[in-house]
């Protein structure tokens, strides 16, 4: 099946998104658990395999349509040196990933490549999902206070 | 944060840099290596190079030598 280059781009741009998100969790969960924030640590843990999972989905859907996965292109990391810091730059990490994610979904319905537009939205919704817990973190940091929202995390 | 990840340098450092007198990119990587080995950084870099020179209020002068604006964006006192 021949995909359309500019279907086959916006995935690419996504797949970019994804491996950095990969990263960038997969270091900040490591460093919460350095520091003994074991709930954070399995939180975002799982929110680097879950992106490992949907780069994977994307990968293959490249493939299928007969394009090349850029599995080089990486995007720049956003770490923190400290919890606030850190879970507030996921929470922009994440806030933009939606965005082109999105766009992507947009250019898979001009295109009318239904399928592709299909797995984006169910990777959209799951990204949604921790998008919405980082914006909870973010403010109960805001509302209690950055000791007591850690004394909970060990 | 740390804004050049292969060097382990943080906006803190380019803060405190500044005040140093730290004024372009080039002094950056002089005295960090702040872009010079993948170089993703340069771009957040320079950013929070430039805000920092801002937030001292003095007055700079822009010299921007590429049309592209890759170059180094050099910063001199009036
Ligand atoms: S992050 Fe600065 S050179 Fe790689
Ligand atoms: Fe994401």
């Amino acid at each position: 099946m021949r995909g359309n280059s500019t279907v086959l781009a916006a995935l690419n741009k996504v797949l970019t998104r994804k491996l950095t998100a990969i990263n960038q969790y997969f270091l900040h969960a490591r460093m919460f658990k350095n520091w003994g924030f074991n709930e954070l640590n399995e939180r975002i843990y799982k929110a680097s395999i879950k992106e490992m999972k949907h780069a994977d989905e994307v990968i293959e859907r490249i493939l299928l349509l007969d394009g090349l996965p850029n599995l080089q292109e990486l995007g720049k990391l956003y770490i923190g040196e400290e919890p606030k810091e850190m879970l507030r730059l996921d929470d922009k990490l994440q806030s933009e990933d939606i965005r082109y994610i999105r766009d992507a979904i947009s250019t898979c319905e001009a295109e009318k490549d239904f399928v592709s537009r299909h797995m984006l939205a169910e990777i959209l919704e799951q990204q949604e999902e921790h998008q919405d817990w980082l914006d909870t973190q973010c403010s109960l940091i805001d509302t209690i206070g950055i000791e007591n929202y850690l004394q909970r995390q060990l | 944060m740390y804004v050049c990840l292969c060097k382990g340098v943080t906006d803190k450092q380019i803060q405190r840099a500044v005040d140093q007198g730290a004024r372009t990119m080039r002094d950056l990587r002089q005295e960090f290596g702040v872009g010079s080995q993948c170089g993703k950084c340069t771009c957040c870099a320079r950013d929070v190079l430039h805000d920092a020179i801002h937030a001292r209020k003095e007055v700079v002068h822009i010299h921007v030598p590429s049309p592209q604006g890759q170059l180094d964006v050099d910063i001199a006192y009036s």
